[in-house]
């Protein structure tokens, strides 16, 4: 167990070593940083003339929009991308065999495999995560010098027990949104859905016979997921009035495609809606049943497979 | 893993009725990549697999190192299943024309390979160091594995085979796109593992290779075995006998032996005299050899 457990881990090193020396995916993650970091630049764009507290919220809900949006889109582009190369190339290049020659077993090489896509999606979110948090930090520094300049206009308005209550107030407002702990749930949240994602690039990856066709399909069921509660909702009310190829097509695409839309919850936690933490969890153990399943399956496929 | 294991073992290699069958969905056909394959190979034997492209020497070692699996029939690895961890365990493969992990250098590919095996911590740095000096790696250690040569990558392939001190080595085209000079090193080193008591079951175009360092031979085609026995057996001609003299004969001695083969009731015809000849790759070895600056390419610091 420990042995099978080590040799996991080795392989998992060895294709988080690959994924941080590759040049496209380091272009990737600096350019997601760059933009990330740049969407302080973007939020003053934001509508100007709106009262100071409005502008400042404006521009503190940009930068969470940006920064979350962000972290999905290229969380899930270097994902798929190092997911969907994973096997073609180590195929390709004949690794493979020198890897399963040794006493290692399938289902050891394909988990490792998948660890060290894990490993490479901790580190990417991890920076991104860290670029977030400058760029709110340097948002909520700039809504603070706004606050102070636009109550500066009146003089001794420290005086005014009424002003200063204001601006107590506005301040604790800017502070309380850009130090949000339900942030943490969104990246959490985010995370998430990046590895099922990945869960679905390696399945797929197991019997494709290219990474084009691993990241094209990958995309088209991610894509779908996004529709799957619609299919379900739609199966569950209307299957008996639906003609039999339709009723198995939204089947399929219900007791088979993951619930992606689940995961648009982040909108709300970004929007300053409350969702309880259960409700993340729920979300969690869903993803979690979910790439067991995909994961087993994986290595099914994968046994089979003749290289 | 001692090498006198292997002594009083089970076959290093067993197979029977041993086929590979590859439908041809879209021509409703079926390939037969390895028809029923007997084989039994000795430990501490070198064995020769021979025979054209597609012939069936690949799928051979393919399917005794379980990678794939046998459409009918059996292998067996001392005694184990190919497909056991046990029998992968005394196993090590280098594979034809191997890539291996460009963005590793020398040591950590080495490394990487000793941990997959179970080999860690300071044993696997003393092994590391043992096989960079067995395969003469020393000046590539440091270097990514993109930048090395074929020969090389051929050396480092051997060493990552070896890390686990295997019993049993599988070599498929060791010596493929290698230069003459790699080659015989690589020859020399299977010549190494022989005297270590490894066994090897390798496959090649280079005849003469072959020759130099194989005890038997298999010899295929079309997927299946034509021709097997120990080179001694296959290569001893009956039909005469070659005499050899460390200096040269002058015609009138002989002259004189013509006289007495003849009285003894050999043709005229059938008796000569010819002086040995050197191969070309016996040539060039001892020429390139000589050159201390080109006797390896990692003398050249880069």
């Amino acid at each position: 167990m420990i042995s099978s457990l080590l040799r996991i881990i080795a392989i998992g090193r060895n294709t988080f070593t690959e994924a941080i020396r590759s040049k496209v995916l380091s272009v990737l993650l600096i350019f997601a940083l760059v933009l990330v970091g740049c969407s302080v630049l973007v939020s003053q764009l934001a509508t100007p003339g709106l009262d100071p507290a409005g502008l400042i919220d404006e521009q503190i809900k940009f930068v969470k929009d940006f920064g979350c949006g962000a972290i999905g889109l290229f969380g899930a582009a270097i994902g798929i991308l190092a997911t969907a190369q994973l096997i073609p190339q180590e195929l390709h290049n004949r690794t493979i065999y020198t890897i399963l020659s040794k006493p290692v077993r399938r289902s050891e090489f394909l988990l490792g495999k998948f660890f060290g896509i894990v490993l490479l999606l901790t580190l990417c979110v991890t920076l991104m995560t860290l670029a977030f948090a400058a760029a709110l930090y340097w948002q909520e520094q700039q809504g603070v010098a706004y606050a102070d300049s636009i109550y500066g206009q009146t003089k001794n308005w420290q005086a005014d027990q009424g002003l200063l209550e204001h601006y107590n107030h506005d301040v604790a407002e800017i502070h309380a949104q850009v130090r949000d702990p339900r942030l943490v749930e969104a990246i959490l949240l985010l995370f998430t859905k990046l590895i099922m994602t990945c869960g679905i690039a390696l399945l797929i990856s197991t019997f494709a016979s290219s990474s084009i066709f691993t990241i094209v399909t990958t995309l088209m069921i991610y894509l779908i997921g996004h529709m799957e509660g619609t299919a379900r909702t739609f199966w569950l009310s209307h299957g008996a009035e639906t003609n039999l190829w339709q009723s198995c097509l939204v089947g399929f695409i219900s007791l088979f495609i993951p619930d992606l839309n689940a995961f648009t919850i982040v909108d709300e936690i970004l929007a300053g809606n409350n969702v309880p933490w259960h409700h993340t969890f729920d979300l969690i153990g869903y993803a979690v049943v979910y790439l067991v399943v995909l994961l087993s399956v994986a290595i099914v496929v994968f046994d089979y497979r003749e290289i | 893993m001692d090498s006198s294991a292997s002594v009083g073992s089970p076959l290093a290699v067993q197979t029977s009725g041993l086929t590979k069958r590859y439908p041809l969905a879209w021509k409703r056909k079926v390939l037969v990549a390895l028809d029923h394959l007997d084989l039994e190979v000795r430990p501490g034997e070198v064995f020769g697999l021979l025979g054209p492209n597609g012939s069936g020497k690949s799928t051979t070692l393919k399917l005794l190192l379980g990678l794939i699996v046998p459409s009918e029939g059996e292998a067996r690895v001392f005694g184990l299943p190919t497909d056991s961890l046990e029998a992968r365990q005394r196993v090590g493969f280098l594979p034809e024309n191997p890539y291996f992990y460009s963005f590793l250098n020398g040591d950590e590919t080495l490394r990487f390979y000793g941990r997959l095996c179970g080999v860690n911590g300071s044993k696997l740095e003393k092994r590391i160091e043992e096989l960079i000096d067995l395969v003469g790696l020393q000046n590539g250690r440091e270097r990514p594995l993109r930048s090395y040569s074929k020969g090389m990558l051929q050396r480092i392939g051997l060493a990552q085979a070896l890390i686990h001190d295997p019993d049993l080595l599988f070599l498929d085209e060791p010596t493929a796109g290698v230069d003459p000079l790699g080659s015989s090193q690589i020859r020399d080193l299977i010549l190494r593992l022989k005297k270590m008591g490894k066994t090897v079951i390798f496959s090649s175009h280079l005849l003469e290779q072959v020759q130099e360092v194989a005890d038997r031979v298999a010899i295929f085609s079309l997927g299946k075995k034509v021709l097997e026995g120990s080179l001694d057996s296959l290569l001893t001609e009956d039909r005469g006998t070659q005499v050899h003299l460390p200096a040269q004969l002058s015609p009138d001695l002989q002259q004189r032996l013509r006289q007495v083969l003849a009285g003894a009731g050999f043709a005229e015809r059938d008796i000569s005299f010819t002086r040995p000849r050197l191969s070309l790759e016996q040539l060039y070895l001892r020429t390139v050899q000589s050159q201390p600056d080109l006797a390896s390419n990692d003398s050249r610091s880069k």
